[in-house]
C-alpha cells in the first residue's frame, strides 16, 4: 500500500542522497581493496585502571548493516570508541581501511555518530554541522554544499537555523547524523542512532541506513532499540563482559545455541499424528500440545527443518502455521546474556 | 552484500590538518562573544583603553595649559598644574605608559578568563563534546592548539591590540616618537625607548601574557572544568599567591626568589624587562632575577602542557 507521509519526503532525501553523493565524479574505491575489512578489531583488550572494558575481540565489519548489541557496561561504547579513533587499544590492532583507527587517515573514512547530545548550545544546526565539515579540511565552499546537502539528506534543512538549545532530542540526533555523514564516510558508527526519535523519524533513517548501506556503506550500529534493529539488520554482534559472545545473522548465532532449543510452533492437519512423529526425533527436546497448535522445542533448527519439510511431504501433511516464537533478537539476547 | 566499488571519495585536496585550528577557534570565540560576561567585562577593557587613548590628550591639553599667561594670576594653579602633569606621565606613551596599560588591562583579562574559561574548554570536557572533535581528522594537539588559538585572540585582543592603537596615537602626534628610538632620553625626564625598539617591546609583552594565560587556561579549565572551580584556582594562582608571596618576602623578610610563586608578578617582570626597564627600576624592590621568573614561567606552561597531553589521552574513560 502506498504510504502517503512517505512519498514527498522520501523522494525529496532520495534527492538529497543524490546530489550528497554524485556532486563528484564516479571514481573508483580508494581507500580499501573489497577483500579488506572496513573495520578491523585483531585481538584488541582495553582497561581502564584495573577494569577491563575490552578483552581479545577479534571482529571483522565490511559493507553492510551491522547490530551491536548488549547490556550496559558490556563493551559497546568501548568498542565503538576504539573503532572512532578516540582512544588506542591496551593490546592488540584497530583498523579502519587498512590504517589504524586513531590516524587522521582512518577518521577519514569514518562517521561517529556518539550517544550524547551536548552541544554548544547557542550555536545553530547548521553552524555546528559547517564547523564539523571544516575539520575535515574542506574548503568553506565545499563545508558550505556539504552542510546543505547533509542537512538535507538528514529532513534538517529547513530547521537548522535555530539554536541547538531549542531541539528535541530527535532533532539533535538527526544533527548528530549530519555531522557524521558529511564527509561520506566508508564506515559509519552510530550509538544509539534511534533513540528519542519520533516513529516517522525512525522509519527515515531505517531507510536511511539501507540506502547507505545499498551504496557500500558500513555500518555498525549500537543500539537498545532491538525491535527497531531487527528491522534494520540480522547481522548483529553481540558483546558481553568485555568480549563478543557472537557475531553473525540471528539464524546463525541462534542456531549454536544448542543449550537453548528453538521453540517452534506448528499448526497441521494431523496434529496428533505429526506429534508422534516429532516425539522420535533426537532433535527434538521437548513437545506442548493444545486444541491447535504443537509447540516443539528442537535444537539443531536447520536439520530439524530439513526433516520436517520431507516428513510432511511423505505423510502428505498439510502445514497450517508454522513460526518461530524465540528466534528474535531479544530472545537470542536474553539466552546468551542471562542463561534464560 | 554490496561492495566499495560505488564509495565515491571527494577529489578535491583537503587543507592541511593545522588547518583545523582555526575553524575550532572560530567557534570557541563565536561561544565567548555570544555570553553577556564577556560582553560586560569586555565593555570594562574599552573604558580603560578610552582613558588612556583621551588621557594623552588630556595630557597635552595640561602642558598647554601650564605655560597659559590667564593662569598667572592664580597663585597655586602652575603648581598644580605640574602636579597633575607629573601624575598624568604615565600617559605620554613610554615604557610606564605600556606598562601601567597591560598591568590593568592583563587584569581585567583575568578577572575575565576565569570567569569563562569553561564555557572555552571546561564544556568540551564536562559535556564530553571533545568526542565531536576528536572523531574528525585532528589530533589532540590540533584541537588544544585551537582552544589556545581562541584564548590567544581574545588576550591579543584586549591588550596587545588596543596598546598597539596608544602606540600608533603617539607616533601620528609625533612623528619623532616613531623614527627616534631614543625620543624620551632625548627629552627632560623622560626614559626608555621609543620608536621601532618600543613597537617590539609591545609586542613582545602581548604575546608573553597571550601565549602563558592560553595555556594556563586551557590546562585549568580542562581540569576545573566548571566556572566556580575555575575562578577557585585562578584566584589561587594570581590573588592569594601573590598575596603569600608579599607576605614572605615583604613581611617575614624571605629569600626575594619566594615572590617566584607569584605568576603575575613573573609576567609583570619580564614585561618590564621587555619594555626597556633598567634593572634598578623594575619592581618590586625585592625581587628574583628575571631569568629565574622565565624559567618558572617555562616550567609551569611544559607542566600544564604535560597534563594537557595526559588529560586528552583520557578523556574517554568511563567514569
Amino acid at each position: 500500500m502506498p504510504d502517503l507521509l512517505e512519498s514527498a519526503d522520501a523522494g525529496r532525501r532520495n534527492r538529497a542522497l543524490e546530489t550528497a553523493y554524485s556532486a563528484v565524479p564516479l571514481a573508483p574505491k580508494q581507500a580499501a581493496p573489497a577483500s579488506e575489512p572496513v573495520l578491523l578489531f585483531h585481538h584488541v583488550s582495553k582497561w581502564y585502571g584495573p577494569v577491563i572494558g575490552l578483552n581479545q575481540v577479534t571482529l571483522e565489519l565490511r559493507p553492510g548493516i551491522t547490530g551491536l548489541v548488549g547490556h550496559n557496561g558490556s563493551g559497546k561504547s568501548t568498542l565503538l570508541r576504539l573503532a572512532a579513533g578516540q582512544m588506542k587499544p591496551d593490546l592488540g590492532r584497530v583498523d579502519v581501511a587498512g590504517v589504524p583507527a586513531w590516524t587522521s587517515e582512518a577518521k577519514r573514512h569514518i562517521g561517529y555518530c556518539p550517544e550524547l547530545d551536548t552541544f554548544y548550545e547557542e550555536m545553530s544546526g547548521r553552524r555546528f554541522v559547517q564547523a564539523m565539515a571544516r575539520l575535515v579540511g574542506y574548503t568553506r565552499a565545499e563545508a558550505h554544499r556539504r552542510t546543505e546537502n547533509t542537512l538535507e539528506l538528514v529532513g534538517m534543512r529547513d530547521r537548522a537555523d535555530r539554536p541547538l538549545a531549542g531541539y528535541s532530542k530527535g532533532m539533535r540526533q538527526r544533527i548528530k547524523l549530519a555531522q557524521a555523514l558529511l564527509h561520506d564516510p566508508e564506515l559509519l558508527l552510530l550509538d544509539e542512532p534511534l533513540s528519542g526519535i519520533d516513529p516517522i523519524g525512525r522509519r527515515e533513517s531505517i531507510e536511511l541506513f539501507r540506502e547507505l548501506s545499498r551504496r557500500g556503506k558500513c555500518l555498525l550500529i549500537s543500539s537498545h532499540e532491538l525491535d527497531e534493529l531487527e528491522k534494520l539488520t540480522d547481522h548483529i554482534a553481540i558483546m558481553a563482559s568485555g568480549r563478543i559472545a557472537a557475531v553473525g545473522t540471528l539464524t546463525q548465532i541462534r542456531e549454536l545455541l544448542d543449550d537453548h532449543p528453538l521453540t517452534i510452533r506448528i499448526a497441521s492437519d494431523q496434529n496428533r499424528m505429526l506429534a508422534c512423529i516429532l516425539l522420535e526425533w533426537d532433535d527434538v527436546v521437548g513437545l506442548d500440545r493444545d486444541d491447535r497448535f504443537l509447540k516443539v522445542r528442537a535444537r539443531n533448527p536447520r536439520r530439524f527443518f530439513q526433516q520436517l519439510g520431507e516428513t510432511v511431504l511423505d505423510r502428505m501433511i498439510e502445514i497450517q502455521h508454522l513460526e518461530t516464537i524465540d528466534e528474535s533478537t531479544q530472545d537470542v539476547l536474553g539466552y546468551l546474556l542471562s542463561g534464560k | 552484500m554490496p561492495n566499495l566499488l560505488q564509495y565515491r571519495a571527494w577529489q578535491g585536496t583537503f587543507h592541511s590538518e593545522w588547518w583545523s585550528v582555526w575553524p575550532i577557534a572560530r567557534v570557541a570565540l563565536g561561544t565567548l562573544v555570544s555570553r553577556w560576561l564577556f560582553r560586560i567585562v569586555g565593555v570594562f577593557s574599552l573604558k580603560l583603553f578610552l582613558m588612556f587613548f583621551f588621557g594623552a590628550y588630556l595630557l597635552a591639553w595640561f602642558e598647554t595649559q601650564a605655560s597659559a599667561p590667564q593662569l598667572g594670576n592664580f597663585a597655586d594653579a602652575g603648581r598644580m598644574i605640574r602636579g597633575i602633569r607629573r601624575a598624568m606621565q604615565i600617559l605620554n606613551g613610554s615604557q610606564d605608559t605600556f606598562q601601567y596599560f597591560f598591568a590593568y588591562q592583563g587584569a581585567i583579562v583575568v578577572v575575565m578568563l576565569s570567569l569563562v574559561g569553561s564555557l572555552v574548554v571546561g564544556n568540551d570536557f564536562t559535556h564530553k563534546s571533545l568526542v565531536f572533535y576528536l572523531a574528525k581528522p585532528i589530533n589532540r594537539w590540533q584541537y588544544l592548539a585551537g582552544k589556545g588559538l581562541a584564548v590567544f585572540v581574545v588576550v591579543q585582543i584586549m591588550t596587545t591590540l588596543p596598546a598597539l592603537v596608544l602606540f600608533a596615537q603617539h607616533a601620528f602626534d609625533d612623528w619623532d616618537y616613531l623614527l627616534n628610538i631614543h625620543y624620551f632620553t632625548d627629552t627632560v625626564d623622560g626614559k626608555g625607548p621609543a620608536g621601532i625598539l618600543l613597537l617590539f617591546a609591545i609586542l613582545g609583552y602581548g604575546t608573553l601574557l597571550s601565549v602563558f594565560l592560553s595555556i594556563i587556561l586551557v590546562a585549568t579549565a580542562s581540569w576545573a572544568r566548571r566556572t566556580i572551580p575555575l575562578i577557585m584556582v585562578w584566584l589561587s594562582l594570581f590573588f592569594f599567591m601573590r598575596i603569600l608571596a608579599n607576605l614572605l618576602v615583604d613581611g617575614l623578610r624571605y629569600d626575594p626568589r619566594w615572590r617566584l610563586i607569584d605568576l603575575w608578578n613573573n609576567l609583570t617582570m619580564l614585561g618590564q624587562g621587555m619594555l626597556g626597564f633598567a634593572s634598578d627600576d623594575i619592581q618590586p624592590k625585592f625581587r628574583p632575577e628575571l631569568w629565574e621568573a622565565s624559567l618558572v614561567l617555562f616550567g609551569v606552561s611544559a607542566l600544564c602542557l604535560i597534563y594537557l597531553n595526559l588529560r586528552t589521552r583520557g578523556v574517554e574513560i568511563v567514569r
